[in-house]
């Protein structure tokens, strides 16, 4: 198969970044927390799909596919799976009110997007493949941040976590052009399954303890 | 075969061992013949880098530790063995009152030498990837250790621990990445051939200087949250108070140091790149920051670990300010300080831990007056070290502290030294006024004296031993290390 010209790569990659941040943005509002974990998924599907593109487009890029393939199983299938699971045991499907409202949330997500291109805009040049991906990513950060102060439900949190690795990755292949070492790549993998065990187990731990997952009430530490 | 494979490999091992053992003496065994062996092998490496080419090498420039590396590998080891030392008397009397399950304890022993491992990794990794998911590591499995207790309040702090922690880590992979796309960019058609630290270095002036500053920014508040620096400590003084007495001494004495470590690397590689003050600027606003948080927090402490979390704070904030003042003489006294401080924070935690043993409390007021004659050796060292801590001589703490004052005044920062030295006084008096709440006096409530009163004495007196010899006599291989490494510090190629 011959690469596709980088013109039309370069529009994918930028209309799937786009879609990432959509999907953020929908979480943003969304409070089934099933709901939640599905995009998510969805999020990393279109992930996987960036670095598809670009170790297709780049004949040096071809460990982009592990990335790739990582993302797909580990991201798509494995973690979304172990979550909802955990989500149908303990049966408690709705996020508590979060703090801000929908609407008051969108709009402040909006003012995060024009800050994540500010902030990316002395970076940004149209010559390299993805480079106007940064944009996103720095909003995915910023995003993620606000999901994980606005609500409460421990759950949530660790997906508020997942979705600001998200943004990293796409950092790291966008801007990167070829994605990190994959060394670097592989140990970052590692790590993040490694991390949503440990949160996951002192989860269960915090729902024994406390008979809920609301992190509101874990405020005896003070001073 | 040099000795930096093995000091990875004894302590993963040793974990992965303990998942085998059942007996707990045996697992205690381990972990503190595996700490004894990496602490030999540390010194092993110390005449390797101290004769050209001053690094020591292996697996095709994978590892790498020069100076700075073999210090804080010094560090870690001798901190990591006082805690194990200390860890098997505590954990019986745990068992014992029936605080922790025996599985619990398993799960210290399996942990705290992967902890280790992880931390070894951090400082002797080359690649600037590796030294991230290695830090990473080190969080999560001190974040089982936190909750070992699995009370409302340790899941409380590990939880905190564990989010913020995330975050930071999550901002210093922005970092990390940012780094590495400024190396790549005036390379157009080819990725990186290695994202070596050292690699980096040598094409330093070549790196995109605003990238690196962008990345600098964000290493700074990423790392900057895993060692501790105001404003993003809030988890620290609730996993330092929450977790086993033997972890606290391994997160206060070493962890936070390991992460400043990873952030010096990325400022030596800026300053060399930008060749300005921009990240020695920025480490000194944090670490004044820090001691500025930490001094009003001590004088009004009710909690006596929480106490000696903030006091680590503080401690953190003069190693980072010291680093910023970035004139040779700070940049020592900020390297004898690290030393000085892990060999003095984890005695404080030890005696802590026998001091909540006996009262089955950590609140200051229901301690009490009178702990000099409940517990008096333990009183003994916990006021020794205090005296240590807050810098009195004839600590080292007291000589590394005024190495960085006089360096700052000497280097012309006369406003920040002033400062530094203002929020080093407010915690002297601090430290000493709550110490002298809970030591002299007569006991108010009738405590059943200690049935063991040697419980946990020999890790404190062997390490408030090698905190006076090494106060008054420096062994030559140390302090070249030492200088060594603040001249690597100080951007010496």
């Amino acid at each position: 198969m011959k690469p596709p010209n980088p013109e039309f790569a370069s529009q994918w990659i930028t209309l799937l970044a786009a879609g990432m941040l959509v999907v953020q943005l929908l979480m943003v509002v969304q409070r089934m927390l099933l709901t939640n974990i599905r995009l998510f998924a969805l999020q990393s599907l279109m992930l996987a799909g960036i670095a598809v593109i670009i170790a297709f487009s780049h004949a040096s890029a071809t460990h982009v596919y592990w990335v790739a393939g990582l993302t797909l199983v580990g991201k798509v299938f494995v973690l979304p799976w172990l979550l909802s699971r955990q989500v149908r045991r303990i049966q408690m499907e709705h996020e508590i009110a979060p703090l801000l409202n929908a609407s008051a949330s969108m709009l402040l997500c909006g003012a995060f997007t024009l800050l994540g291109y500010i902030v990316a805009r002395p970076f940004t040049s149209l010559a390299r493949l993805g480079n106007n991906t940064l944009g996103v990513a720095v909003t995915l950060l910023l995003t993620g941040f606000f999901l994980m102060v606005n609500r409460r439900k421990a759950l949530t949190q660790v997906l508020a976590l997942l979705t600001v690795e998200n943004g990293v990755m796409l950092a790291a292949v966008a801007l990167t052009t070829y994605g990190m070492p994959l060394v670097v790549e592989l140990g970052i993998f590692f790590d993040l399954m490694v991390a949503v065990m440990v949160l996951g187990l002192l989860v269960y731990r915090i729902r024994e303890t406390f008979s809920s997952m609301d992190v509101s009430k874990l405020s005896q530490l003070r001073g | 075969m040099t000795p930096l494979v093995p000091i990875l490999v004894v302590p993963a091992a040793a974990g992965l061992l303990c998942l085998l053992l059942r007996s707990q003496r045996a697992m205690e065994l381990a972990n503190v013949l595996a700490f004894a062996v990496t602490l030999m092998l540390s010194v092993l490496l110390l005449p390797a880098v101290l004769q050209a080419p001053y690094v020591v090498t292996e697996c095709n420039e994978f590892f790498r530790a020069d100076a700075l590396s073999v210090w804080m590998a010094l560090l870690i080891s001798a901190v990591s063995l006082g805690s194990s030392l200390y860890a098997g008397r505590y954990f019986q009397r745990d068992l014992a009152a029936r605080a922790v399950t025996p599985g619990r304890v398993k799960e210290f022993y399996v942990l705290t030498p992967l902890f280790s491992a992880g931390m070894f990794l951090v400082v002797l990794a080359n690649n600037l990837g590796v030294m991230w998911f290695a830090l990473e590591a080190t969080a999560l499995s001190s974040v089982l250790l936190v909750a070992i207790y699995n009370r409302s309040t340790s899941l409380e702090a590990a939880w905190k621990y564990v989010i913020l922690g995330s975050l930071g880590l999550a901002l210093a992979l922005f970092g990390t990445v940012f780094t590495y796309a400024a190396a790549i960019d005036q390379r157009s058609a080819a990725g990186l051939p290695s994202f070596n630290w050292s690699h980096l270095m040598s094409m330093a002036g070549q790196l995109d200087p605003r990238m690196i500053k962008l990345a600098f920014v964000f290493v700074l508040v990423g790392y900057g949250t895993k060692a501790g620096l105001a404003p993003m400590h809030n988890w620290l003084p609730d996993a330092h108070s929450e977790a086993p007495s033997p972890t606290s001494a391994m997160l206060s004495g070493v962890s936070l140091k390991v992460a400043l470590y990873a952030l010096v690397r990325f400022h030596i590689l800026t300053t060399a790149s930008l060749g300005s003050s921009f990240s020695q600027t920025l480490l000194l606003v944090f670490g004044l920051g820090s001691m500025c948080v930490a001094a009003p927090f001590i004088l009004v402490q009710s909690n006596l670990k929480r106490l000696l979390a903030y006091s680590s704070l503080e401690h953190m904030g003069l190693i980072c300010a010291g680093i910023g003042l970035n004139s040779p003489i700070t940049i020592f006294g900020a390297l004898l300080h690290m030393g000085y401080h892990a060999l003095t924070k984890p005695v404080l935690f030890f005696a802590a831990g026998n001091i909540h043993q006996t009262c089955h409390t950590l609140q200051l007021r229901r301690i009490g007056p009178g702990m000099a004659r409940v517990l008096p050796l333990t009183a003994l060292c916990l006021g020794l070290a205090g005296a240590a801590a807050v810098g009195l001589p004839p600590f080292g703490l007291f000589f590394s502290e005024v190495t960085v004052l006089s360096g700052g005044f000497a280097s012309g920062h006369t406003a920040a030294t002033v400062l530094l030295l203002a929020a080093i006084l407010a915690s002297f008096c601090g430290i000493l006024y709550q110490l002298t709440r809970i030591l002299p006096g007569e006991p108010k409530v009738a405590r059943s004296s200690d049935a063991a009163p040697l419980d946990g004495v020999p890790a404190m007196a062997l390490m408030l031993g090698a905190l006076l010899v090494f106060s008054v006599w420096l062994p030559a291989p140390l302090l070249e290390v030492m200088r060594q490494a603040a001249r690597i510090i100080g951007g010496a190629p």
